[in-house]
């Protein structure tokens, strides 16, 4: 994966030396509130409900050994013992005090890591496939791509005071895993008739308080032409953009308003004026970037092993079921390690589960670990021989729970338990859906199934594309949970429809499981996945599952 | 018929903790919000806001929230000051880990 | 004149005298006029008061301010007039509240202004105020003709029926106007006003305003109600407009003439240099080192003028200043960052003259302004001396550790 170069590391040296005097001006008066925030924002640091919260950036979900122990290391000395990762491949700390942050932030740096521009009106962290660099469907790794995008937005002079935030999202296969139709730009490779790699450029998508799905703005763009492509959307926006509500100011109202069209027209002429001012370095550098994720050299080995534990031990093949993905490699697999223990808090990693996975990787994994949206942790490339081992292990550090893309794989943001803009709890509503089924013992039966919850309209828990979205409101002083069916994050992304009335907390699980249980009824058999089924027959048949009380005493 | 004013208690986050507060009568910032002042008037509640809001350098984002009165002091009445006084639900991390009272 | 002759005489009297002058005229005499007597200027604290406080704080800064706490004002007016009086060292604010055994017994609980807005004004507003004016031959109001309706045809001395004077210096200033010299002063601005507030009042009976709606409205939505009623005639309070003969007394003056002397802009810029603005270089702080002057693109008339751009200058606008020696870039905000785009984009159309950023940037942004393609940021007093040199000079090292310069170097194909 990618080194700093001593450019990368002068320069995020730099930036804490910077915040450090940030934080002593705010303390001693000379910068106002008003003007810190800003300025803590874009070096990660919220104020929360009980707390500071650090969100640390993962640029595109990658992280090596040496970087997740330093997060353990953290973990245990500034915050709690551990970690949230989130939906947007970061991590967050939701215990720091203010005047040890500095210290903190010089901790990430000495391992390559930072925290800048993962909040604020600015270029957020880019984010990637998940599978990135091991996917069996990949035209390329989309890695480089967002790296050189990381480089160019990180402290990009322009884009510091933007509208509102801007996400971006790439992904190097067809087969969407990055959500890049709810980004603010999305980038998904593809060929063109020549069979030269590009990328599809996908804007104002996002979720939110208006959920859009994002229109194609360029259908092929070379992917030399990146940069200036991807700074002439941001500068045209910038100036567009409205600055007099923040609900309007996101690239997807801009869009909305003014048109495809009309946008694609600025977009080109500011993309003609941008294209001179590059010369040709972004092109050298990213040529060096690519050498740096050139993949690792795969064993060839018998997978025998793999297949023997198959058979002997049920727990290993159905975790081997839903927890592999297929690997482009000859005898490998991506390991997807469940963050979703049943019952626990999704996304949370403790210290030692973090040092876990460090080992994990560095003596299985080639060195490599991913974070997904979906607040998982990838090992990207594990020989199958290895993976009897490797599942051995987590179950020793309590990580081998077999239910990746189940129901209780849940997504799910911190909500009110943390978070200040929440109106209602998630994580209590994730963690008794997942008991509820693994009670039931049925979430295999059922398959595939994506819940997603989201504690406010803001929708980080991205309830809008999920199978089954709820959305926690707070409903004149008691927290409400509002459903809906249908959304899908992929390539065919769909936004949710809304069921209708919404649930008190204590009505919601039931609720999903009468949902569930409508699907289990309504399917044409076993390989009619949810989605699949909830296209066929539509939200009435669901509805009425919904809310027919009696059905629910009966099941 | 007639609206009541809800008696309100000044909270904030504390500068440099970041953890939930409350202004006492006596112009301290306590981490229970049992000694916190229950403002009954409303034109008092202004001035107390205001007198919080001047303390930059001790808290950030003062606020009224609405409260009543319990047996041993203020009490939240929304749910999301009550978790204010306590912590997350899912790990006792928050100001239940040091709760005094049961 | 003596003060016993009757208001509406002296006013038409005053609007004689004073027809040809501009705001800051009108209130320096009132202020001194043996006519006008002893004056007090009521204030509201809201959303543009803080232009006349200004005035009247630079002519006379122990005139007495009377401000209305209708005690239902937002938190934010309350902060905001402490903020104002301390700021312009106003040295006599009075705040007028209702007789609290009025109101205890008309609005024991504080619900009058569900059920009859008129009569929660006349108790918290009207009353209190023609109680407190009993002590003044006169008052200053901020008063504009397109404030509403029905104050088109105000000027600048209204007589209040047989009681007192009423003074509206800035009876022909518009919202630009007024804007204006709120930037040019660096007039703290109340903190509603970004969130969509423009005329603000007590918080139960204000909302806030769409795009493009008159900046009165969200006063009173959804009710008739469309004026304060602060008015007396023959001594007795009325509503809304005042009856047309009061009208015709108080007004003998074409009142458009009034506007023309004023040169088309408020008459105060003599008093804008009160703070002298500091710019910040490399080197960091110095004066100001340009004579040439501010226009906007449409009104330079030489080539020698520096180019004034508003943060929402269209990008083919920028075409027209590529000649200019000097263009100012407006910063309403730090965290409006159209100007860097702006900036940028002048730059790579060819500008090659100077180019400053001015307004709200602070110390940390020094660096992203000068990779921008400013040369020189202009802030005020205030600001720099809150963030003294050091903090910008701090940022003096921008053109290290930049991606930017990095990414876009030439490579020799």
């Amino acid at each position: 994966m990618y080194q700093y170069t001593d450019f990368d590391e002068a320069f995020v040296r730099t930036r804490v030396a910077q915040f450090r005097g940030q934080v002593e001006r705010r303390i001693d008066g000379s910068l106002t509130e008003d003007e810190f925030k800003p300025l803590r924002l874009m070096n990660g640091l919220y104020l929360q409900l009980h707390a500071y919260m650090l969100r640390v950036a993962i640029p595109y979900g990658t992280i090596n050994p040496g970087q997740m122990r330093q997060l353990a290391m953290i973990a245990e000395r500034w915050d709690r013992g551990y970690g949230h990762f989130t939906t947007r491949q970061n991590i967050q700390f939701n215990w720091p005090k203010l005047k040890d942050v500095p210290d903190i932030l010089d901790a990430l740096a000495d391992v390559q890591m930072h925290a800048i521009q993962t909040s604020g009106n600015t270029i957020r962290n880019v984010t990637a496939d998940h599978f990135a660099g091991a996917a069996a469907d990949e035209i390329e790794d989309p890695r480089p791509y967002a790296e050189l995008l990381r480089q160019w937005s990180t402290d990009h002079p322009e884009f510091q005071f933007l509208p509102r935030k801007f996400k971006i999202a790439v992904t190097g296969s067809p087969n969407d895993r990055a959500v890049t139709k709810s980004h603010d730009i999305g980038l998904r490779m593809v060929r063109n008739a020549a069979g030269t790699p590009g990328f599809e450029v996908i804007v104002g998508g996002g979720l939110g308080r208006t959920p859009m799905i994002g229109k194609v703005v360029r259908d092929f763009l070379p992917v030399e032409d990146l940069l200036p492509y991807c700074e002439a959307i941001v500068s045209v926006w910038n100036l567009l953009g409205r600055r007099d509500n923040k609900y309007k100011a996101r690239i997807k109202i801009t869009v909305h308003e003014h048109g495809i069209e009309e946008i694609s027209r600025l977009v080109e002429e500011r993309f003609a004026t941008l294209k001179a001012a590059f010369g040709g370095a972004d092109q050298a550098l990213l040529a060096n970037i690519r050498a740096a994720f050139a993949p690792p050299v795969f064993a060839e080995r018998p997978t025998d092993g793999f297949e023997a534990a198959r058979l002997a031990n049920p727990a290993f093949a159905a975790w081997a079921d839903v927890n592999l993905a297929p690997h482009k490699a000859p005898g490998h697999a991506i390991v997807t390690i469940s963050l979703k223990k049943h019952g626990a808090t999704p996304g949370d990693a403790t210290a030692d589960q973090m040092r876990a996975m460090a080992d994990l990787a560095e003596r299985y994994g080639y060195g490599e670990l991913r974070i997904s949206h979906e607040q998982n942790v990838i090992l990207p490339h594990v020989h199958k021989a290895d993976l009897p081992e490797v599942y051995a292990r987590l179950r020793a550090a309590d990580l081998a729970t077999a239910n990746v893309g189940l129901v209780s794989d849940i997504i799910a943001c911190p909500g009110m338990d943390y978070c200040a803009l929440a109106t209602a709890r998630s994580i209590p509503i994730a963690q008794e859906i997942a008991e509820r089924f693994e009670a039931l013992k049925i979430e295999h039966e059922v398959g595939p199934l994506k819940i997603k919850i989201s504690g406010c309209i803001n929708a980080c828990g991205h309830h809008h594309v999920g199978h089954i979205g709820i959305l926690g409101l707070d409903r004149a002083g008691v927290e409400n949970y509002q459903v809906t069916l249908g959304g899908d994050h992929t390539e065919d992304a769909v936004v949710g429809e809304k069921t209708g009335p919404g649930f008190s907390a204590d009505e919601i699980t039931g609720a999903i499981e009468r949902i569930v249980f409508a699907y289990l009824d309504l399917r044409e058999g076993p390989e009619e996945t949810f989605l699949q089924a909830y296209r066929r027959v539509g939200m009435q048949p669901f509805k009425a599952a919904l809310y027919e009380k009696d059905r629910a005493d009966a099941a | 018929m007639s609206r009541q004013f809800t008696p309100k208690v000044v909270t904030a986050n504390a500068l440099l903790e970041g953890d939930a507060v409350w202004l006492t009568e006596d112009d301290r910032w306590t981490r229970d919000i049992a000694e916190a002042e229950l403002i009954e008037d409303e034109a008092h509640a202004q001035i107390r806001l205001i007198d919080a809001q001047s303390r930059k350098a001790e808290v950030v984002g003062a606020y009224l929230a609405d409260a009543k009165a319990g047996t041993a002091g203020p009490e939240p009445v929304h749910f999301r000051e009550a978790f204010r006084t306590r912590g997350p639900s899912n790990y006792a991390h928050g100001k239940q880990e040091h709760a005094s009272r049961p | 004149m003596p003060l016993d002759t009757l208001p509406a005489v002296r006013a038409a009297a005053l609007n004689g005298r004073y027809r040809h002058h501009g705001a800051t005229a009108v209130l320096e005499h009132a202020l001194r006029d043996p006519d006008v007597g002893r004056t007090a200027l009521v204030s509201s604290f809201g959303a543009e008061s803080v232009v006349l406080l200004h005035l009247v704080s630079i002519i006379d800064r122990t005139t007495p301010v009377l401000f209305i706490d209708t005690e239902m004002l937002f938190a934010e007016t309350l902060v905001y007039q402490q903020e104002v009086a301390e700021r312009l060292h106003l040295q006599d604010v009075r705040v007028i509240r209702a007789d609290p055994a009025r109101k205890a017994a008309i609005d024991p609980d504080d619900t009058l202004h569900l059920r009859d807005t008129d009569a929660c004004c006349d108790l918290r507003k009207t009353v209190p105020l023609q109680t407190a004016l009993e002590d003044f031959d006169s008052w200053i109001t901020g008063r504009k003709r397109y404030q509403g309706g029905k104050r088109s045809d105000l000027d600048f001395f209204e007589a209040e029926g047989d009681l007192r004077i009423k003074v509206n210096p800035l009876v022909h200033w518009t919202t630009q106007d007024l804007q204006d010299y709120i930037a040019e002063n660096r007039l703290p601005r109340h903190p509603l006003v970004a969130q969509g507030y423009p005329s603000i009042g007590c918080a139960p009976c204000t909302s806030r305003v769409a795009d493009g709606e008159d900046a009165r409205a969200g006063r009173w939505r959804g009710t008739e109600k469309d004026e304060c009623g602060i008015h007396f005639v023959n001594g007795k309070l009325v509503r809304g407009p005042l009856p047309a003969a009061v009208e015709m007394a108080a007004t003998d003056t074409a009142p458009e003439t009034a506007r023309d002397e004023t040169n088309g802009a408020p008459a105060a810029p003599e008093t804008t240099e009160t703070v002298m603005n500091v710019i910040v270089t490399d080197d960091g702080f110095g004066p100001d080192d340009w004579t040439g002057g501010f226009a906007a693109p449409a009104e330079a008339t030489t080539q020698e003028v520096g180019i004034d751009l508003p943060p929402d200058t269209a990008p083919d606008a920028l075409e027209t200043v590529l000649d200019a020696p000097l263009v100012r870039i407006d910063f309403p905000s730090f965290s409006d960052g159209r100007g860097f785009t702006l900036a940028r984009l002048l730059r790579l159309r060819g500008y090659r003259g100077r180019l400053r950023a001015k307004g709200h940037l602070i110390a940390d942004q020094y660096a992203m302004a000068r990779r921008a393609g400013f040369d020189e940021v202009e802030i005020d007093g205030e600001l720099a001396a809150r963030q003294p040199e050091d903090q910008w000079r701090a940022r003096a090292d921008w053109q290290a550790h930049d991606y930017q310069s990095r990414l876009r170097a030439r490579i020799p194909a």
